[in-house]
């Protein structure tokens, strides 16, 4: 029990978000209005995403210097969770773009380079599915994996930022800056990030230690 | 054991309402008097929380992200049992 404090805590922020999401004071701005709040919902899930595809990058790391079962099911695990938020994130984005910016898809950079990142994210899951023997698997999909994280950092991070972009913080858009200073937004924002993030991690925890039940069954039989 | 955590969560999820509520009457009232000074006004679903029925809203995001969590719950308890019957 004293273990789990940490998912005590991922309900406790959750619950938080979703109450304080809707009924919080929030700033009043043309265009956006009440789809602010998307910022406690939408948002979450890229860091969420970037966090638990960083634990995947290090148990990968950790696997190549010491190739044990464990290292790569969690490293796998974390990738897909990860995947799995990215979806979610790219998903809500064009859901709220639709009704801000007049597109579900309006080519935005950083709408295109989260596509290619994910796309690239698709690729090591197919490329982990194309082998048989498990080391060679667990080897080749950790190096991939380094790799996948590596070109995924600068697409998100670096390149939006060097073009115009209807995204805030990228290029001459103020964006967010505005309103970034707003108290009341952060309180819940920080919250909702590691909410949603530790959920992810709880996710990959219970399907890690099933997954290793599981390869440790089929070692007794 | 179990149901003292439930009652702490509601606990929680009440104190969190009405901790929300006065801070939001007072306020209501010099921001209209702002945003009519100084830009035009910008549209908010002010009467929808204060009259309205976003407290459903929050009911049934409640409903469905507690249904989620007690079947991650449920998910861990089976893992940690299976776990447990691997090690004997």
């Amino acid at each position: 029990m004293k273990k789990n404090w940490w998912k005590a805590l991922a309900v406790v922020l959750l619950v938080f978000t979703v109450v304080a999401g809707m009924l919080s004071n929030v700033p009043r701005l043309a265009i956006l209005n009440e789809t602010i709040r998307n910022l406690y919902f939408h948002v979450p899930m890229w860091f969420g995403m970037i966090l638990i595809l960083t634990t995947s990058v290090v148990y990968s790391i950790k696997y190549l210097r010491n190739p044990t079962v464990k290292n790569d099911v969690i490293a796998f695990e974390a990738a897909k969770v990860g995947i799995l938020f990215g979806v979610l994130g790219i998903v809500t984005g064009m859901e709220w773009a639709k009704f801000t910016w007049g597109e579900y898809w309006s080519n935005d950079p950083k709408q295109n380079a989260s596509a290619i990142g994910l796309l690239i994210y698709f690729a090591y899951l197919v490329l982990r599915s194309s082998f048989n023997e498990q080391q060679q698997r667990a080897r080749i999909s950790a190096v991939y994996n380094i790799f996948a994280f590596a070109a995924l950092i600068p697409l998100l991070f670096i390149l939006p930022r060097l073009t115009d972009s209807l995204h805030p913080g990228n290029g001459g858009n103020p964006g967010f800056n505005t309103y970034d200073l707003d108290s009341s937004l952060r309180m819940v924002f920080y919250p909702a990030v590691i909410g949603w993030t530790l959920l992810g991690i709880w996710i990959v925890n219970v399907k890690s230690r099933l997954e290793i039940l599981r390869q440790r069954l089929y070692e007794t039989v | 054991m179990r149901l003292f955590r439930i009652v702490a969560l509601w606990c929680f999820i009440l104190g969190s309402m009405a901790g929300l509520q006065p801070a939001k009457a007072q306020p209501a009232q010099t921001e209209v008097e702002l945003s009519s000074a100084q830009q035009p006004e910008v549209e908010m679903a002010d009467t929808l929380r204060q009259e309205g029925k976003i407290y459903v809203v929050v009911i049934v995001l409640l409903t469905v992200l507690t249904g989620l969590i007690i079947y991650l719950v449920v998910l861990d308890r089976k893992v940690s049992r299976l776990e447990k019957q691997m090690r004997d």
